[in-house]
């Protein structure tokens, strides 16, 4: 391998791990931009998805990586996984605000933050329970396909990321600009007093934003399990934490900001890995998180919406 | 007023005294016909580790159940103290929770001695804590030397005398012997290595290190993983790009299983291996067939489960556990006869039966067991410096998650 195929091969493994970020650090950013509210169980929210994902291509047949499929079967299985999974990871995090949340809402301070974390460690330990705190080798329908150009390869598994990735921002772009639903999540998170008194109903509002940014850790969770062919209850820690750390540094609350800091993650992580050393990279990563958060407090892209009063 | 509050509190503390006395009294009523003697077995069962652990500790259950069966050791009825030392959110072994079971051991008197631990980095934080308690543990797998160094014994053990005593050699060879084995039967002329950055990984790397640049092998790098980390590609296209004729990794399972399924897609050619980290059931497990076709492992001891002098012992684990045994099985089935052995010593020699006592017969015993004659240096080494290579070869007469014949013994690796 040349210089520039490493280099290239680096950038492709830093976009795949930064899509993936960007997937989960979309669902913090959304909830911080309603109400204000750092959802730490979205971690493992994102884990529970995974083992969904799992599950759910179990329960339709599959097992280990022994049975692969091509073309428009691959696809319809992978869509009816995505429909599924998508689906319970929604209605997990609906049910986390409505369990957890709401019975804090207007609770001033800390205590709805901590509780996340609780309902956070509460999923971890399920999962630990009921499945088991071996790694699973994850159930994946997919062909190793790969393309060689030079000493650089791209993988399908890479390029089904990117695809889904891709379409599910440009489909959470089009619903926030576009849609009615959107509009009212826009208002809520410029002024909610305003946006309430103008008839959004609020609730609905919140229900909507933690039903989109869960079914987003889903289908991260899912990409996830086919892109590194395994899960275990413990994935949802360092994934968040990185996301997490790609929504503060693209600007919490910023849609827009939120993708641009998960790729900007990923791409660290693979240069930096390359070019220092793998053992620093969380070192890289959190210095850089220090100085955007000490020179540009609001992240690089700022607060999409004016600051509240 | 005063003496009538004292004569109070002193008829309370009369009280508790005699229903303490009738407590133990009635406690001591249910052991009436046998006396007891207590084994710590300290192994994580949480974690990453767990399916390793578990024949580690039904090795050791064996010996025990056997004692037991024909009415203990000189009397003594042995009770087995089984403590976790993975946690959840460590995800695999736990050094805090090690140090937290042991000390639990040591408040009760009973125990005389433990198995364990797994790992060393348990092992670290265990062997201090041992040593002040003058109480030996015998350790089937763990094979940091640090902890047996006379040179590190201010550290792991204060009071000086060999507490962490082992029935498998240490890095010290497993690795150095490993090297020897990539140039000489592999061929390999450059190596890149990697490790898990735990205690045991960090060192038997680095052992493995040492002995290949002494040997002449070229070292193009050395990078750590962080264990809860997902994604290794970065380390593998680094390496991909190196184009060493091989790759070694220190480090145990949980790091192990995803490297071995990227390396599989990143590097499917280059020759991969790793110390006994990688030879066993949770490697086997996680990892999973077609990505750890052709690993090395090593063990630090003789392969054990297909000698002649075992088959009686893998019947039995095979009857009672339904699964078949690894290595580490059956060098925890010696360590417990040694431990079984030392209390009959102290037994017969009528001296009491105590910690220190069980140890002083550990540190003399030459027990014959499954591995041929167990002894150990005055630092707790045994003297058998035997390192196994083995490889995984896909079998499938056998099932996937059958260690004994999905892993597949070579050879013993050259000594330096």
């Amino acid at each position: 391998m040349s210089h520039w195929d490493v280099l290239l091969q680096q950038v492709i493994n830093g976009v795949s791990l930064g899509a993936m970020y960007a997937l989960l650090a979309l669902g913090f950013t959304m909830v911080y931009g309603i109400i204000e509210l750092i959802n730490f169980a979205h971690f493992n929210v994102f884990m529970v998805g995974s083992f969904i994902a799992m599950w759910t291509l179990e329960a339709m047949g599959f097992a280990g990586q022994s049975h692969v499929l091509y073309g428009l079967p691959l696809i319809g299985i992978l869509l009816a996984a995505f429909a599924v999974t998508m689906l319970g990871s929604g209605i997990l995090g609906v049910a986390i605000e409505r369990l957890a949340l709401r019975p804090l809402r207007g609770v001033p301070g800390t205590a709805p933050m901590i509780t996340t974390i609780g309902m956070s460690y509460i999923l971890y330990n399920i999962v630990l329970l009921g499945a088991g705190a071996d790694s699973k080798n994850y159930t994946n329908p997919m062909p190793k396909t790969a393309w060689e150009f030079g000493g650089v390869t791209l993988r399908l598994r890479e390029v089904l990321l990117w695809t889904v990735a891709l379409l599910l921002m440009l489909a959470l772009n089009y619903f926030v600009r576009r849609t009615k639903m959107g509009k009212a999540m826009q208002a809520m998170a410029q002024d909610q007093e305003a946006a309430r008194m103008v008839g959004i109903d609020v609730d609905r509002v919140v229900i909507i934003t933690f039903f989109l940014g869960s079914a987003l850790a889903g289908a991260a969770g899912l990409i996830f399990g086919l892109y590194y062919n395994y899960t275990s209850y413990l994935i949802g820690y360092t994934a968040g934490l990185r996301a997490f750390t790609a929504a503060v540094l693209g600007g919490i609350g910023n849609i827009p900001g939120a993708m641009l800091g998960g790729i900007m993650i990923g791409l660290i992580e693979s240069l930096g890995g390359q070019y220092i050393a793998v053992r620093w990279t969380d070192i890289i990563i959190f210095s850089l998180l220090v100085l955007v958060l000490v020179f540009r407090p609001t992240g690089l892209l700022g607060r999409a919406a004016p600051t509240k009063s | 007023m005063r003496p009538f509050q004292l004569t109070r509190r002193a008829l309370n503390a009369a009280a508790i005294a005699v229903a303490a006395i009738a407590a133990a009294g009635g406690f001591g009523a249910a052991f009436a016909d046998q006396k007891v003697v207590k084994i710590g077995i300290t192994l994580p069962f949480t974690g990453a580790d767990a399916e390793d652990a578990n024949l580690i500790k039904n090795g050791a259950m064996i010996a025990i159940d056997e004692a037991n069966a024909q009415g203990g050791i000189a009397g003594y009825k042995i009770v087995p103290v089984v403590y976790d030392d993975g946690t959840a959110t460590a995800g695999q072994y736990d050094p805090a929770q090690s140090a937290t079971n042991t000390k639990k051991l040591i408040s009760d008197p009973l125990v005389v001695a433990n198995v364990g631990p797994q790992m060393s980095g348990s092992g670290k934080a265990m062997s201090p804590i041992l040593s002040e308690a003058e109480m030996a543990t015998i350790t089937p797998s763990s094979t940091n030397p640090d902890i047996t160094d006379p040179r590190m014994a201010a550290q792991f053990r204060p009071k000086g005398k060999a507490v962490y005593f082992r029935t498998v050699t240490t890095d010290a060879y497993q690795g150095p012997n490993m090297a020897n084995y990539y140039k000489v039967k592999l061929n390999v002329k450059k190596v890149y290595i990697l490790d898990d950055s735990g205690a045991y990984g960090v060192g038997l790397a680095n052992a493995f290190e040492a002995q290949a640049k002494k040997i002449g092998l070229e070292v193009l790098g050395h990078d750590q993983l962080d264990p809860k980390e997902a994604d290794y590609t970065t380390a593998l296209t680094k390496i991909k790009a190196l184009n060493p004729d091989a790759l070694y990794y220190g480090g145990v399972a949980q790091a192990g299983v995803k490297l071995a399924k990227q390396a599989a897609e990143t590097i499917p050619n280059m020759i991969k291996g790793g110390g006994d980290g990688v030879a066993g059931g949770s490697f086997l497990k996680g990892g999973g067939f077609p990505a750890i076709e052709g690993w090395y492992g090593t063990n630090a001891g003789p392969h054990l489960t297909e000698s002649p002098a075992a088959a009686g012992f893998v019947k039995t684990f095979q009857e009672k556990y339904k699964s078949t045994p690894s290595d580490y099985a059956i060098t925890a089935y010696d360590g417990a006869k040694v431990i079984l052995a030392a209390v009959a010593e102290v037994a017969k020699s009528g001296k009491e039966m105590n910690r220190a006592n069980v140890r002083e017969a550990i540190q003399n015993s030459h027990v014959e067991t499954l591995q041929g004659t167990v002894a150990f240096d005055q630092n707790g080494d045994i003297l058998d410096r035997t390192v196994s290579v083995f490889q995984y070869r896909h079998d499938d007469k056998y099932p996937v998650d059958d260690i004994t014949h999905q892993l597949k013994y070579l050879e013993a690796a050259p000594q330096s």
